[in-house]
């Protein structure tokens, strides 16, 4: 009798101990789908630079500066690798072309561009999706990271391979407002 | 900031679910209290006694539990039908509305969600509703008066809330709960039937039973004709949960309570009147098709919150 209530407790705890792995992997899972998302959207938005620079470059004949920077802030987050790269970079270049936007404003015949109008619309969706998926993704690390450190996980996880992600941040302070020269 | 802000919506949809679960709770005991009375009508009057404890009345609770799965799987395949039927809904691609395909798109980024099938509805009328009775078999349907009339951020507040409808589950929620209530009101009305037939039958034949019996008879009556208002309450209430719970989730993916606020107060104005919406499916829009709500009519019988109450919700979460 006593021997089956061992028993018993024995698969008991082995039931308990596979759902909780299994639920860690489920979570890593999800962390890394969620990152793919935001590649997926960094690239396009990489893509998508090149054809807004290629529209804007012959009517914006003084602002080359801003070009330059745009390009350069662009080519920055094409290169960069990892949420801890990307994110600073990825931030810069949100500003950049924020500011070329703005300098769009200025020529009425750039603003009326249909190509323009798309092209800032993709822009934005992309930008968007960027920020969503960043949610998604932080969310989702987050319960990931909670859970690989709290008890009874955290007992065994590191020696099992489940290490804590890294957070994808956009840091604020980059994400300033661009100048808009007031008429 | 952004801490409080989370902690602010998980709250506000922790307390929506609780109701939501105390409410169908309520509409499951309406339902086998009156199966039950069914049953023991229908025991007493056939066994001549008035058991305390009815089989019958097991019996007939058991068969509604049958008949009402049965009844919501039909319904989950129909009612996906009866709304997209609507002659002016026709499928979209991206290149004939970039900016919506795109807004869908976002949202179902945030919400982890996959991507919806996009339509638009043929109207001047300012809506938008959600449908699906299944993960990965959504819609999503705006108008044309407003896609016309909203700025993005409006437009992404409101598709995010019929995404956060598709990511709850409520439409297939919903069509349960009506199903429940449809079945309440059809054994209600068998009770009155047998009642009537009983107390007839009494009038004219042995009249061996006791004047008990003639008090039970119209207890059964005030209850069959109360239980199905009850229920119709019990689902309009729920319906209004689960307006201010998308609100809630439309808040979580879009992080910006604003463009929810101010889309909600063009389409307060604007909404009704919209031609060829049926009544089975207003609950589904995000605001009524058939009537407006204002927080001075009476809310008991109403499908959603009054507009001015779910912007003032709206606003405590942004603050």
């Amino acid at each position: 009798m006593s021997f089956w209530i061992i028993v018993g407790v024995l698969a008991a705890i082995a039931v308990w101990l596979i759902a909780i792995y299994n639920g860690l992997v489920a979570a890593r899972n999800q962390g890394q789908t969620a990152w793919s998302q935001i590649d997926v959207q960094l690239k396009r938005r990489h893509d998508l630079i090149p054809n807004l620079v290629q529209v804007v470059k012959d009517a914006m004949g003084y602002e080359q500066e801003t070009l330059t920077k745009v390009v350069q802030a662009r080519n920055a987050a094409a290169a960069a690798t990892g949420p801890a790269q990307s994110g600073p970079a990825e931030a810069a270049l949100s500003a950049a072309t924020r500011g070329l936007f703005a300098l769009v404003e200025n020529y009425p015949q750039l603003k009326a561009n249909d190509n323009i109008k798309q092209l800032q619309e993709e822009l934005t969706t992309t930008e968007n999706k960027i920020a969503f998926a960043r949610q998604f993704y932080n969310d989702s690390v987050n319960a990931y990271n909670t859970r690989i450190q709290s008890f009874p996980a955290v007992v065994a996880a590191a020696s099992l391979g489940f290490h804590p992600m890294e957070l994808f941040n956009m840091p604020e302070a980059e994400r300033e407002v661009p100048k808009v020269a007031l008429r | 900031m952004s801490a409080t802000a989370t902690t602010d919506f998980v709250a506000a949809q922790k307390a929506n679910r609780r109701n939501t679960m105390l409410l169908l709770a309520a509409l499951t005991g309406i339902a086998a209290f009156t199966g039950y009375l069914v049953g023991w009508a229908l025991e007493g009057e056939l066994t001549d006694s008035v058991p305390l404890w009815s089989r019958a009345g097991l019996a007939i609770a058991a068969v509604l539990a049958v008949v009402s799965v049965v009844w919501s799987l039909i319904s989950l395949v129909i009612g996906d039908r009866l709304v997209l039927g609507m002659a002016s809904a026709k499928p979209i691609s991206k290149e004939d509305a970039p900016q919506l395909y795109n807004v869908v798109e976002e949202i179902s980024i945030a919400a982890g969600q996959p991507m919806p099938r996009v339509m638009v509805l043929e109207t001047d009328a300012l809506n938008a509703f959600a449908t699906g009775s299944q993960v990965g078999n959504g819609t999503i349907a705006v108008t044309r008066g407003l896609l016309d009339t909203l700025t993005r951020d409006e437009l992404q507040g409101v598709v995010a809330h019929e995404m956060a409808h598709l990511a709850n589950l409520d439409t297939r929620y919903m069509v349960v709960v009506g199903v429940t209530v449809g079945l309440i009101a059809l054994v209600c009305d068998v009770l009155l039937r047998t009642t009537a037939w009983g107390s007839s039958g009494r009038s004219s034949g042995s009249g061996k039973k006791g004047s008990g019996g003639g008090l039970l008879i119209i207890v059964l009556i005030v209850v069959a004709i109360v239980a199905p208002l009850a229920a119709k309450a019990v689902q309009m209430a729920v319906s209004r949960q689960r307006e201010y719970l998308a609100d809630a989730t439309s808040v979580q993916f879009t992080r910006n309570p604003n463009g929810l606020i101010s889309a909600l107060g063009k389409l307060a104005d604007k909404a009704a009147p919209f031609p060829g919406v049926s009544r089975a499916t207003q609950h589904l829009f995000i605001v009524n098709p058939v009537q407006t709500f204002t927080s001075k009519t009476p809310a008991l019988l109403a499908t959603h919150p009054a507009v001015e109450d779910r912007i003032a919700r709206l606003r405590n979460l942004g603050g």
